[in-house]
């Protein structure tokens, strides 16, 4: 059943359309990967999402709700876990502060205790580390701790911008292989903006290609990276 | 290849227009031609000045500058040495030297030199602040001010201290007033059509993609710091001549409060934004401090108690910023025909927004 | 020896002060980047709030008057009710503004609420014994000095622990903390971001009426630019200390309270009243040496 639905959604920043009538749907426990060029706007289809960008029209609907123009805070209480571009870990918190926050008021302490260790379970790295500053970890290091702490709210979906961005190959190699990993044992729902259309075939899924605010192509990941199709709407072949 | 027509073909009539708009306030004057308006007037001119100088800085470079009114007081104070009469000088600012004491100058070179003394000073001040970041250069800023009104405040000799300096020559037609201002907002045109004020725009805008073009950032802040130091200098001495006292107290938070809201309200980065501002809020003002006088209305007099002035004038402010942070005039310039230039084809280019993307 | 200890209780009780105040600003600007310039008037607006309900010419110390469990909370709450309510109102509006905008609009409110005060009060300053007996010089060890100083520092030091205990082992400090260094990414973790804010705000107030109890306590007048001198300083102190940096608004608030003492005593009797400007003198240097700070966080660098 469908988990999250978006719907002709469009989205300025002042005079800039970034997205223009965007539409996309997500069920339950499927992986969707998004990609595209540069400035397609994947990221800010990821940013209506999550509530840090309101778009002017268009509905959102997640888990039944409707959340175009909800505060972020409260469209993450209901579910839904951003792990936004660039690994924003916090610096100047420890890992452990970091991955508690994840948490939000929601799980009273023993909860949050539970949900730690199951954490620490899947990135035992983090659990040697959990007392460090999470600004002096490496990049895979900081992509493995802010999906962990993506998960320390239990939550129905997961959006992730551009996990593979500035990591060297076999880092990006163990960082989609935790993210399968989790989704086989947990049926999460996974929503990934991902520039390599090959790793988005390599890991299994479904696939739009955004290209200028738009959704131009969609199907399943490996029969598109096989086919002509996409190259084509990637580079805009047969276009106008 | 289709040339675009140069900058100032294509913006000549915004200082024409402000121009005129002075000169509409300059013959009512001479219209009503009663004591007490005149002064009006000569307030309103004298403002012009400083808030146009306020734009120079704050408007062009994007930084808040709460010390501006420090100038003020220096060429205020710059006029009155050089103008007063040696004798009173002789009696109470003992500390000057010889050669300031002895000179009594006509008004026209006490505006001079008031303009140069500040411009120096913002010179050696500003090379100190423009290296500062957007948020700290606006705090030191505050710190100057402080620093200069302390100095004045104690510096028994030479400025008389917290008492009143008199004995400074009144000017009380308002024709130089008006050519003052008139001056100053031609200044302030040629300036921001200029590569500096250009460059010192985009890097307002933009600070990363500038700095990367080429633009020397702390350099062209300079450039405006010290014009506008100047005018505000200017400002001071007119100030000083029109009322013929000057104390340290009045160029500290008052006045700066009134000319930053006049610029306000009128558009931040807008030259026509910082007249209309002027015009406005004097008005404002004036129709405020006749209710505080008490107005006569059918019998029972209608007054307001003091300080409502300054409460009102923040409020708008506050609302002003809340609802429309680009002020009157967002951020654009008035030009004839009468339409508004488009962002592309605009010569002095509308700014962001006062707003920032949420994200 | 004596003179020593003399300037050190001096030095650290206006360190003191000024640290306070650094940190309600810097609390503030760490989760909004707002540069709060009504501050000083809401240290006014508590001073005034121990005349309340009285409006006379002549002090009469109504609230002032409530024995000092009961007065001191009391005035706590209204410096926290006023801050909070000056972010509901006003400051709310301004989330996505750029900061420059913000700081104007704190300055006129600040302006509002100074000509509010003196609508009611007048400008004149007015004298009220509050606590004198506090200024009233001990000896300690052979130096004379007035319990008031140190009852500041260990005040001081008491706020510093239990904030730094707050931030550090409460989840609300925990958000905050997230907060300021990226707010956007706490808020999509789920920290509210309205109660992170006001939390921030109301602890600001507090620490703006306790910098008012003192304040009163020490000169035993009430003026409604009372605080507009040291908040300058507290100011200035968050710039030094690296803007967005708490510990280092403190650390920046004791060193000008020591600058400052030491220049107090030892400057020339001509200098003295220049004081000031040579304190600034030595901050602007400071700046010129370090332009982002003593402890600059990463949040706040300058790209360009």
């Amino acid at each position: 059943m469908t988990l999250l639905s978006v719907e002709n959604i469009s989205v300025r920043y002042g005079q800039l359309t970034a997205l223009r009538k965007a539409s996309i749907k997500v069920s339950e426990g499927e992986t969707l990967f998004v990609t595209g060029p540069n400035g397609a706007g994947k990221s800010t289809l990821l940013k209506a999402i999550a509530g840090v960008v309101t778009p002017r029209e268009g509905f959102i609907q997640f888990a039944g709700q409707h959340i175009a123009g909800k505060a972020p805070e409260d469209i993450a209480r209901m579910g839904f876990s951003m792990v936004p571009e660039g690994r924003d870990v916090f610096g100047g918190l420890t890992i452990e502060e970091n991955l508690r926050l994840g948490t939000g008021m929601r799980a009273d302490k023993d909860q949050a205790a539970r949900k730690l260790e199951q954490v620490y379970a899947v990135f035992p790295m983090l659990k040697d580390r959990k007392d460090n500053q999470a600004g002096v970890l490496s990049g895979g290091q900081q992509q493995m701790l802010v999906i962990g702490r993506a998960l320390m709210a239990g939550p129905k979906l997961i959006a992730i911008d551009e996990p593979s961005l500035g990591l060297a190959p076999k880092v990006i190699d163990d960082v989609y292989a935790t993210l399968i990993k989790l989704r086989d044992s947990r049926g999460l729902t996974l929503l990934i903006v991902e520039q390599s259309a090959t790793r988005a075939s390599l890991t299994g899924g479904r696939m739009v290609l955004m290209r200028s605010g738009e959704v131009a192509l969609e199907g399943d990941a490996r029969e598109l990276v096989k086919g002509e199709a996409l190259r084509q709407a990637y580079f805009g072949y047969g276009d106008h | 290849m289709h040339q675009r027509p140069s900058i100032l073909a294509r913006t000549w009539t915004t200082p024409v227009i402000l121009i005129a708009i002075l000169l509409a306030v300059a013959l009512a004057a001479v219209a009503v031609s009663t004591g007490p308006f005149n002064q009006t007037v000569i307030e309103i001119f004298i403002r012009v000045v400083l808030v146009v100088g306020l734009y120079v800085f704050i408007g062009n470079s994007g930084v808040i500058s709460f010390g501006h009114i420090g100038f003020t007081c220096l060429g205020a104070y710059m006029t009155a040495w050089l103008t007063m009469l040696p004798a009173i000088k002789k009696s109470k600012l003992k500390g000057l030297p010889d050669i300031i004491l002895n000179a009594k100058l006509q008004y026209g070179w006490g505006l001079l030199a008031a303009a140069v003394f500040a411009a120096v000073c913002a010179y050696v001040i500003g090379k100190v602040l423009m290296r500062l970041s957007g948020i700290a250069a606006s705090i030191a800023s505050f710190a100057v001010l402080a620093v200069i009104i302390q100095v004045y405040s104690n510096w028994d000799s030479v400025t008389g201290a917290q008492s009143s300096v008199v004995g400074i020559p009144i000017i009380r037609t308002i024709w130089p007033y008006f050519a003052c201002a008139v001056i100053v907002v031609v200044v302030a045109y040629f300036y921001s059509i200029s590569r500096s004020g250009l460059a010192l725009r985009a890097a307002r805008d933009e600070a990363t993609a500038a700095a990367a073009s080429g633009v020397d950032i702390p350099r062209e802040r300079l450039i405006a710091f010290v014009i506008s130091g100047a005018m505000m200098g200017l400002g001071g001495a007119l100030f000083a001549h029109s009322v013929g006292v000057v104390t340290p107290d009045t160029f500290y938070l008052g006045l700066t409060f009134i000319t930053l809201s006049m610029l306000v309200v009128g558009g931040m980065n807008s030259l026509s934004g910082a007249v209309l501002g002027v015009v406005v809020l004097s008005t404002i003002i004036q129709v405020l401090r006749w209710f505080e006088k008490g107005i006569d209305v059918g019998g029972t007099v209608l007054t307001i108690p003091n300080g409502v002035q300054e409460i009102a004038i923040g409020i708008v402010m506050i609302v002003i910023l809340m609802f429309r942070p680009t002020g009157m005039t967002r951020n654009r310039e008035l030009v004839w025909p009468g339409k508004k230039l488009s962002a592309e084809a605009g010569a002095m280019p509308s700014s962001a927004d006062g707003k920032t993307a949420k994200t | 020896m004596t003179a020593i200890l003399q300037i050190l209780f001096d030095a650290l009780s206006l360190g003191s002060l000024y640290a306070l105040g650094a940190l309600g600003i810097a609390l503030i600007f760490g989760v909004m980047r707002l540069v709060n310039f009504a501050h000083g008037d809401y240290i006014a607006f508590c001073v005034f709030a121990l005349l309340w309900p009285s409006i006379d010419a002549a002090a009469i110390v109504f609230a002032g008057n409530l024995p000092t469990f009961l007065l001191i909370p009391l005035i706590l709450g209204i410096g926290a009710g006023l801050s909070v309510l000056s972010e509901i109102l006003i400051f709310r509006r301004f989330r996505n503004a750029n900061p420059a905008t913000m700081m104007i609009a704190s300055f006129a409110l600040g302006f509002i609420i100074k000509y509010f005060l003196l609508m009611l009060y007048s400008s004149r300053p007015k004298s009220i014994d509050l606590w004198s007996n506090l200024s009233q010089q001990i000896e300690i060890f052979g130096a004379r000095i007035p319990p008031l100083q140190v009852i500041t520092i260990c005040t001081t030091i008491v706020i510093l622990i239990a904030l730094t205990a707050f931030l550090k082992r409460t989840r609300f400090g925990l958000e905050m903390r997230a907060a300021a260094e990226n707010f956007t990414m706490a808020r999509m973790l789920g920290v509210r971001a309205n109660r992170v804010i006001m939390l921030a705000f109301a602890i600001s107030g507090m620490l703006a009426a306790a910098v008012g109890l003192i304040l009163v306590t020490q000169t035993g007048t009430v003026d409604i630019n009372m605080g507009a001198n040291l908040m300058l300083v507290a100011f200035v102190a968050t710039v030094i200390g690296g803007l967005g940096s708490l510990p280092g608004a403190v650390v920046a608030g004791f060193l000008i309270g020591g600058l400052s003492s030491l220049m107090q005593a030892y400057l020339p009797a001509d200098a003295r009243p220049f004081r000031d400007a040579f304190v600034y003198g030595a901050v602007i240097v400071m700046l010129i040496w370090r332009p982002n700070g003593l402890f600059s966080s990463k949040a706040v660098k300058q790209r360009v």
